[in-house]
């Protein structure tokens, strides 16, 4: 099957400082995709292109395998998107919300929507700009989710909420997916929480995707390695080399990338001895991948 | 029972799940013909990929731990006895590996550690 959302050469400019730059991005079927870069990286700009919402200058979008933005209208009908701020009146409330919301959408489960504003525990009278942030959080999920959506382009759904509502938000999203095999295209920069159920990453920075990746690979082919005798240069190394510094007494620690068990014996070709492979999580793995793309080439 | 998974240790997710089921198993605190949770419903409460817990499953399914029954549910077969005591013996010697190897990291002789496990049982037993 094709992929979900692809996205082939894309360049867009906004202003004279920013600019998006030969982006190829893919998402595949039923895959939980987190977005991940710095703020200011262009993972809204991206997301908001990919959904039609901006005119990218040249390059080709598919989402749900229609091109946007010429059928942005049948593709959106079958997105469920929650925006980075919340576009909703304010003077609403959350019942007459949920009403407004779900007369634009055929496919919007009542039942549904009734039992996670219980869930969520809302108070349905509220208007909508009374809500706590936490609350609000909550609407947005709740209304993207309802209209049963075949993909879900989440922006930072959870920046600024508290654990435990995070945790509902969460809950919720991975019960429908678990439901619909619907795919999921999420953007964050809480590295950790991604780390629990994406299986694709994706990472921006200064507008270019430095990696697409899937999880596992990801976090098992980024690594700490402690050596001791190496040789200035390193020559023919069967990994990448993203970072190498010295240690007290001649040791040495290497961070690498793409790294597999067999590689040790690398280590005796150039007379040097590897004296620990330590594993690095997302977090850890995502700054380093950060700090090499960022740093010049020698 | 899943308590202290931790997405950012480097073994994965879908088995630290299957341990910890392994372990309620070899422990008799899951017995046979208990239902467990369905993929759905632990995936949300884990705030795990679905597929994370399938994998799980599916795994202990062919460890003859677990019967994934269509429609019906998950399962927790009939094992004996002896292979209940294998598993119990097969994290025993887990616990103590990864003792070995945290005590290697901060520099505890063996001869320290084996004063130290008679010193936490001579204790414990008193």
């Amino acid at each position: 099957m094709t992929n979900i959302i692809e996205i082939r050469q894309l360049h867009y400019r906004a202003g004279k400082t920013f600019e998006i730059k030969q982006l190829d991005l893919n998402v595949p079927p039923g895959a939980i995709y987190g977005f991940l870069g710095p703020n200011g990286s262009g993972k809204t700009t991206t997301i908001r292109l990919a959904l039609g919402l901006l005119r990218p200058l040249t390059g080709r979008i598919t989402v749900l395998g229609d091109a946007i933005p010429d059928h942005a209208p049948r593709v959106l009908a079958r997105v469920g998107y929650v925006p980075e701020q919340p576009n909703l009146d304010p003077v609403l409330t959350v019942r007459e919300t949920l009403a407004f919301q779900a007369a634009f959408y055929p496919t919007w489960d009542r039942p549904w929507a009734e039992r996670l504003v219980r869930q969520f525990d809302l108070d349905e009278r509220q208007p909508f700009g009374r809500l706590s942030k936490g609350q609000k959080g909550k609407v947005m999920m709740l209304l993207a989710l309802a209209q049963r959506p075949d993909l879900l382009v989440l922006d930072e759904p959870t920046d600024g909420l508290d654990p435990v509502v995070r945790r509902d938000v969460l809950s919720a999203l991975l019960d429908y997916v678990s439901q619909r095999q619907a795919t999921v295209f999420i953007s964050s920069h809480l590295v950790h929480e991604l780390e629990r159920f994406c299986d694709w990453i994706g990472v921006m920075d200064n507008g270019r995707l430095v990696t697409e990746v899937p999880m596992e690979r990801f976090k098992n082919g980024i690594k700490r390695l402690r050596v001791a005798g190496a040789p200035p240069t390193a020559a023919g190394a069967p990994f990448m080399l993203l970072a190498r510094e010295h240690a007290n007494g001649g040791a040495e620690t290497w961070v690498v990338r793409d790294w597999e068990p067999g590689m040790a014996a690398y280590f005796e070709t150039i007379g040097a001895a590897l004296n620990d492979v330590i594993d690095l999580d997302l977090e850890e793995g995502f700054v380093e991948l950060l700090r090499t793309f960022r740093s010049p080439r020698g | 029972m899943f308590d202290k998974l931790d997405p950012r240790s480097p073994t994965p997710l879908y088995a630290q799940i299957a341990n910890r089921l392994r372990v309620a198993i070899a422990a008799g605190e899951l017995r046979p013909g208990a239902a467990l949770p369905s993929v759905r419903h632990l995936a949300a409460e884990l705030r795990v990929n679905p597929a994370t817990v399938v994998q799980a499953y599916h795994d202990l399914e062919s460890e003859g731990f677990l019967e994934m029954r269509q429609g019906a549910g998950t399962f927790v077969r009939e094992v004996a006895p002896e292979s209940r005591a294998r598993e119990r013996a097969r994290q025993a010697s887990a616990l103590v590996r990864q003792m070995l190897s945290e005590a290697g990291r901060l520099g505890v002789s063996l001869h320290e550690v084996q004063a130290a496990i008679a010193d936490e049982i001579g204790v414990g037993t008193a």
